[in-house]
């Protein structure tokens, strides 16, 4: 009772604060700081990073903002229980990586398909955001830095009663939700002439803003399917585990990447050199293991480049 | 319902509403400046100002909010404009917003009836007064409501700054959910906060709404109680009377006037003067008649200066009317002082008082505007008022006078200028039988004052052979007849003249 008081007393206290701002205080976010670097000072101390922050001496000591698109669970959300904070396996992974090349990580968040618009144009150095490196992609101006692999997981309703096997014609006739311009879209889409060659209907595509939307269609029947990758999806099946399941996994031609604005060789050259020691010191598996993230496959750091 | 109610208490839920009410608030009144200059440029006849104008609205009402926040967030960078969220996405919104203010403006404007400004002209106010003092209370009493809406479009549009990275209560609400897997409780509580928010800016609205309001005239409005505005001066003292009536003595028809030498006009291929050749002596009283659209109206907007020659000349005491020296038309502004300096006052067949003005301040208004001191002014008012016989009615608005009523006060408003020369443009015709005597009379009385030029255009023969010294009688674009009104009324000498005197009289039966 009284800690709920407190609570109503603080959200007057910080509505009069709103007024006060109002009145001209500036207020910024202070989201996400860097987790005390500490953390990563044996990554940090590694010969190899030493020698990465000598060969990259204008990234030391820098804050570098990474456009993120905070709506996956266990890669990036807002700490529930402190939502002025970002949380996850990629903000870990960021802080790694700064730890090891000497610089801060401070954090500008945007919608899906602003992230790589917002670092093309230079309101945001780097994307560290679950985000899968394509050619279409790299094309908006980035190029990428892989660091794992893509496995995805088609959620279902619980006992998958559309009897739904893969991306594949199982899905003719159906509605898939999806993540607007998520990579999944086309190939929902190309399994359309499939469908029809079969003289069936082509599935349906319905496009939302955050995965957290796409479950609720599926939740409401809306949908009657949702593809992502296989560990935000299994959190939402322990999260709901009555009413949805895995229909399957699959394995995508895909890696997940870090994007960099393409004139940016010395970042980009930086971050292969600082993935490749987190990778091999064995801390992205540890990483992943914190995040319960255990389909995560460990891509070797591989450019691609629109060219 | 706990977390529903745990979510509603969330702190950083709440420093959302920051955001959101400082994107409302940049939006709204950035989107009102640039709105108003957009009307103002779509209203002048500077035709390239206006196309320019005209496109932003095309443009920015034509495409989505969505993608203008984008493009200031993530294309402006490209030329070297890079302003933070906040700022981008508050810009984004003022400049979408402006483009619907422009046509709220815009149709405020239209909506101000056409007779209110010529009787603004026709009192010699300067087109800035005309706009400040005429138009534009008018138009923000109009635009409250539609104000109030576009208020809370613009806190609804501002969860778009979402999507560019503006922390307002929106992002936060999807980051949590995100974050949590508590969807509905969480989408819950941020539809009650909004709620919340358009709920006050709903309530600034009708109080805006009270306070305006033309008909409260007992009770003060919620607003005035609160802010100890001061609205109206005490009343000045009544002095006994601005103009002492005289009694009818010898009246003194002095040099010509007023002079109309080979005037021609037409409306497109409509000729209504064909070559008109008139002269008005000082003092003297003439009344205009003819049928229906023979340009009598025409004839005395002419006079004024509210409508143009296309040929021949229109002096008064020696100027020549809309012109200067040289020839050269006068601007707007110039027009008002000149009519301002010749004295012409009109008095109009639709009575064309400011209708968002009590009767008092239709008389004083005009005289404050142009320099008088309020208490002055205020005096005029109340004496011109009790010389046509509405000292009673001096604090009610036009909309509750009976017609009568209102043109009486329509005379005191062009008396209160001190006019030489006054136009009477078929002052009764608009009226109920049963109303026209007490407006002649109210005529009638000023004819017998000494020195006041008069013409009235006019279909009532018995009173424009009571009062005129000479009655003019146009027909088919030119004076067909003149002379002493007895003389034209009773024994017209042109057959056309004859047939109307006749039609007139059988009507009158």
């Amino acid at each position: 009772m009284t800690s709920r008081r407190t609570a109503a007393v603080r959200a007057i206290g910080i509505l009069l604060c709103a007024v006060a701002a109002l009145a001209g205080c500036s207020s910024t976010t202070d989201a996400g700081k860097p987790a005390a670097s500490s953390e990563y000072a044996d990554v940090a101390n590694s010969p190899a990073c030493t020698q990465l922050r000598q060969q990259h001496p204008n990234l030391v000591g820098k804050t570098m903002t990474n456009a993120l698109n905070p709506y996956t669970p266990g890669y990036e959300t807002v700490d529930p229980n402190d939502p002025g904070r970002y949380q996850g396996f990629d903000i870990d992974l960021g802080n790694a990586i700064g730890a090891c090349l000497g610089f801060s990580v401070d954090y500008v968040s945007v919608g899906f398909s602003e992230l790589i618009p917002t670092v093309s144009s230079g309101r945001a150095d780097w994307i560290l955001s679950n985000l899968y490196a394509t050619k279409e992609r790299a094309q908006g101006g980035v190029d990428f830095v892989s660091y794992s692999k893509v496995f995805d997981g088609i959620l279902v309703k619980n006992g998958n009663p559309k009897k739904i096997t893969g991306i594949d014609t199982s899905l003719c006739g159906l509605t898939v939700a999806l993540n607007k311009g998520y990579v999944e879209v086309p190939l929902v889409d190309a399994v359309g002439p499939k469908c029809e060659a079969q003289g069936k209907p082509a599935p349906t595509t319905s496009l939302f803003d955050n995965s957290s939307d796409c479950v609720q269609a599926i939740l409401a029947g809306r949908a009657d399917a949702y593809m992502n990758d296989v560990n935000t999806v299994n959190r939402y099946i322990a999260e709901h585990s009555q009413d949805l399941a895995s229909a399957d996994t699959v394995m995508l031609d895909y890696t997940i990447g870090i994007g960099v604005p393409k004139n940016n060789h010395d970042f980009r050259d930086a971050l292969v050199g600082a993935v490749t020691e987190i990778q091999s010191t064995g801390l992205q598996g540890k990483l992943a293991a914190k995040w319960k993230l255990d389909q995560n496959a460990v891509a070797q750091p591989t450019v691609l480049s629109a060219g | 319902m706990e977390k529903f109610a745990h979510y509603l208490t969330t702190g950083w839920l709440l420093e959302g509403i920051v955001f959101t009410l400082q994107l409302t608030l940049y939006g709204f009144a950035g989107g009102l400046l640039l709105g108003l200059l957009l009307a103002a440029a779509q209203l002048t006849r500077f035709r390239p100002l206006t196309f320019v104008a005209r496109a932003y609205v095309v443009i920015y009402r034509g495409t989505p909010l969505i993608l203008q926040m984008v493009f200031v967030f993530t294309a402006l960078p490209h030329v070297g404009i890079s302003l933070p969220p906040l700022m981008a996405a508050s810009v984004a919104l003022a400049m979408n917003e402006a483009a619907f203010f422009a046509e709220i403006f815009r149709s405020g404007v239209r909506a101000v009836d056409p007779g209110q400004l010529a009787a603004a002209r026709a009192l010699g106010l300067a087109p800035k007064v005309v706009a400040m003092k005429v138009v534009l209370p008018q138009v923000a009493r109009m635009s409250v409501p539609a104000l109030g809406n576009e208020a809370i479009a613009t806190m609804k549009n501002s969860a778009l700054a979402s999507i560019i990275a503006v922390p307002e209560l929106t992002l936060r609400t999807q980051q949590l959910t995100s974050a949590t897997f508590d969807y509905f409780s969480i989408y819950f509580s941020t539809a009650v906060m909004y709620l919340a928010l358009t709920g006050v800016l709903t309530l600034v609205q009708l109080l805006v709404e009270d306070a305006l309001n033309l008909d409260r005239t007992t009770r003060r409005s919620v607003l005035s109680r609160l802010v100890p505005l001061q609205r109206e001066a005490p009343s000045a003292p009544l002095i006994a009377s601005v103009r002492p009536s005289q009694p009818p003595g010898p009246r003194t028809i002095g040099a010509p006037l007023i002079r109309l030498a080979g005037v021609r006009k037409s409306y497109g291929a409509h000729t209504i003067f064909d070559g008109v050749d008139l002269e008005i002596r000082a003092g003297e009283v003439v009344a205009l008649l003819g049928r229906s659209g023979s340009g009598k109206s025409t004839l005395l907007r002419m006079v004024n200066g509210l409508e143009d020659a296309d040929a021949g000349a229109i002096t008064v005491a020696g100027m020549v009317v809309g012109r200067d020296d040289r020839g050269r038309r006068l601007t707007e502004r110039q027009a008002a002082e000149q009519r301002k300096l010749l004295g012409i006052g009109m008095v109009f067949q639709h009575f064309n008082l400011f209708s968002h003005l009590s009767a008092r301040a239709n008389v004083s208004g005009p005289l404050c505007w142009t320099g008088t001191p309020k208490v002055d002014a205020d005096a005029t008012a109340e004496a011109l008022l009790a010389q046509v016989g509405m000292a009673g009615r001096a604090d009610a608005l036009p909309r509750r006078l009976s017609g009568g009523q209102q043109q009486r006060v329509g005379i005191a408003r062009a008396l209160a200028m001190n006019p030489r020369v006054l136009l009477l443009d078929e002052p009764t015709s608009a009226l109920d039988p049963e109303l026209v005597a007490e407006v002649l009379d109210v005529i009638r009385g000023l004819a017998h004052h000494e020195g006041l030029t008069m013409i009235i255009a006019t279909h009532q023969l018995g009173f424009a052979k009571e009062v005129a010294d000479r009655v003019v009688f146009m027909a088919d674009g030119h004076v067909v007849e003149e002379g002493p009104a007895a003389e034209v009324i009773e024994a017209p000498s042109h057959e056309i003249t004859s047939r109307f005197m006749n039609a007139m009289r059988a009507a009158e039966v």
